[in-house]
């Protein structure tokens, strides 16, 4: 333990040295994640699958706010998917315009949810997002949460019919509007997953906040057990079939992931509580406070005695 | 020579000025009034749009069926049906806009009271500092007239 806590002092001293390199370091790993997950699972268009220019695009998003790397990774989404058919790139562009408007008109700066969720997905640990976004963010990120399972579904829809889009010139295009419309409408497994990752941030976002010892502990199982519950009652009530140990393997990596959140954020001693009552003229107050758990940098200065060259030095003259 | 208190005081103010400055900025800016209207016309004009957007889609969607029909029956019901959520989502939207604007702009003004706050207690500082300035020079000044 104390090792770690010793890590993260480490941690917080190096961003405090350089917390805009850190910054950019973060939005480039970011970036290259995303986008190489995204090639490897609907990289159609063979441009854009140069490691090279995938390591450039990272290394300008370095440079960019979240909301741009939002834009800028949607529109090589929507490239990708260009190449497969124009259909399912015009129904995701309208999707994608109508989140931009409706929802990061009144909340712009959470566009990392968009890009996380999907991540999440294709590493098949989807029980994370709404744990870290529960513990961190309030209950509006189930918008944002949402949007990205959405997005999830219509890439996953594209990866698995790729071949049936891009060899399908003799139907009509109205008729693969409808095809794709009621293909992605009538996706089941979306809508659990959906009130999956909504269950997830409610429950851990309700209880984190409560003033109970221990809240972000419990709030982390309670919104594992949560979510896994909401995924079997879907799996019995909407047979849709769920695998399982996959899942539960997820939510074992999610509870860790978010437990390195919880550690890194929210690092507090219960046993050293204290609590204290006073009053003023209006009101009585009952103050709990818990102190948070820190250690001091071990500072180690090697103090040197006797200077070998120099003494070879003196011992030549 | 520095003053500790001072630049204690103007580093707190800077580092509010920095996390709650966008935060704040409406209630410098605007009244209530325009602030959340101005909001709630720029909510009108892209929630009209999104739906345009959708209008679009669903149009696509159907389109099979519309032109098949053999009267404008089917386009009739379309476009009432559209026409009804397009007026009952944007009576919930600006509903929605005009809550979070409302409350966000009252946030804007207890934080421009903290930040005011803070500033009165420079300026308090400044004089506090000139005045006793002021009483050095009344010092020297009497010196003065005893050299003169």
């Amino acid at each position: 333990m104390m090792m770690f806590l010793v890590l993260k002092e480490r941690l917080k001293s190096f961003y405090g040295k350089y917390a805009t390199l850190a910054n950019g370091l973060v939005k480039f790993l970011y970036s290259f994640a995303a986008l190489w997950m995204m090639n490897d699972s609907i990289g159609f268009m063979t441009a854009l699958q140069n490691p090279f220019l995938m390591l450039l695009l990272a290394l300008i998003c370095g440079f960019l706010p979240y909301g741009a790397i939002a834009c800028l990774l949607a529109l090589v989404m929507l490239v990708h998917i260009y190449t497969v058919s124009l259909e399912i790139t015009l129904i995701t562009a309208v999707f994608l315009m109508l989140v931009a408007l409706l929802y990061y008109g009144f909340q712009p700066g959470d566009s990392y949810w968009l890009v996380l969720v999907p991540m999440a997905f294709f590493l098949k640990i989807p029980f994370a997002v709404p744990l870290v976004a529960g513990l961190s963010a309030g209950l509006v990120s189930v918008i944002p949460v949402s949007c990205g399972v959405v997005i999830y579904y219509i890439l996953l829809y594209v990866k698995q019919n790729a071949g049936v889009l891009t060899n399908d010139a003799a139907v009509d295009i109205t008729q693969k509007f409808l095809q794709i419309i009621q293909a992605l409408l009538a996706n089941r497994t979306m809508v659990v997953m959906i009130g999956v990752c909504a269950a997830g941030i409610l429950v851990v976002y309700l209880i984190r906040t409560l003033s109970v010892d221990y809240a972000w502990v419990i709030a982390i199982v309670m919104g594992t057990v949560a979510q896994l519950a909401v995924a079997f009652a879907g799996d019995f009530v909407l047979d849709v079939s769920m695998p399982v140990v996959q899942l539960l393997a997820g939510a074992f990596i999610s509870i860790l992931i978010a437990g390195v959140y919880h550690f890194f954020v929210f690092a507090v001693d219960y046993t050293r509580t204290e609590y204290t009552q006073f009053e003023d003229d209006d009101y009585v107050y009952y103050v709990k406070a818990v102190p948070k758990v820190s250690v001091s940098k071990p500072d180690v200065r090697v103090q040197r005695i006797n200077n070998p060259v120099r003494g070879q030095q003196s011992r030549r003259r | 020579m520095l003053n500790e208190d001072k630049i204690k005081l103007m580093t707190s103010i800077a580092m509010f000025e920095k996390r709650e400055g966008k935060a704040i900025a409406p209630a410098g800016r605007y009244f209530r009034s325009d602030y959340v209207s101005g909001r709630m016309l720029r909510s009108f004009f892209f929630y009209t749009f999104s739906y345009l957007l959708c209008v679009f889609v669903t149009v696509l969607y159907k389109l099979d069926e519309l032109l098949s029909a053999t009267d404008f029956t089917p386009v009739i019901q379309l476009a009432r049906g559209s026409g009804f959520l397009y007026i009952a989502g944007l009576v919930f939207y600006l509903a929605v806009t005009f809550f979070v604007y409302s409350r966000r702009y009252e946030y804007a003004g207890r934080g421009m009271k903290v930040y005011v706050a803070k500033l009165r207690r420079l300026e308090k500082r400044y004089e506090f500092q000139s005045r006793t300035r002021e009483l050095t020079k009344e010092g020297s000044r009497y010196d003065d007239v005893s050299r003169a």
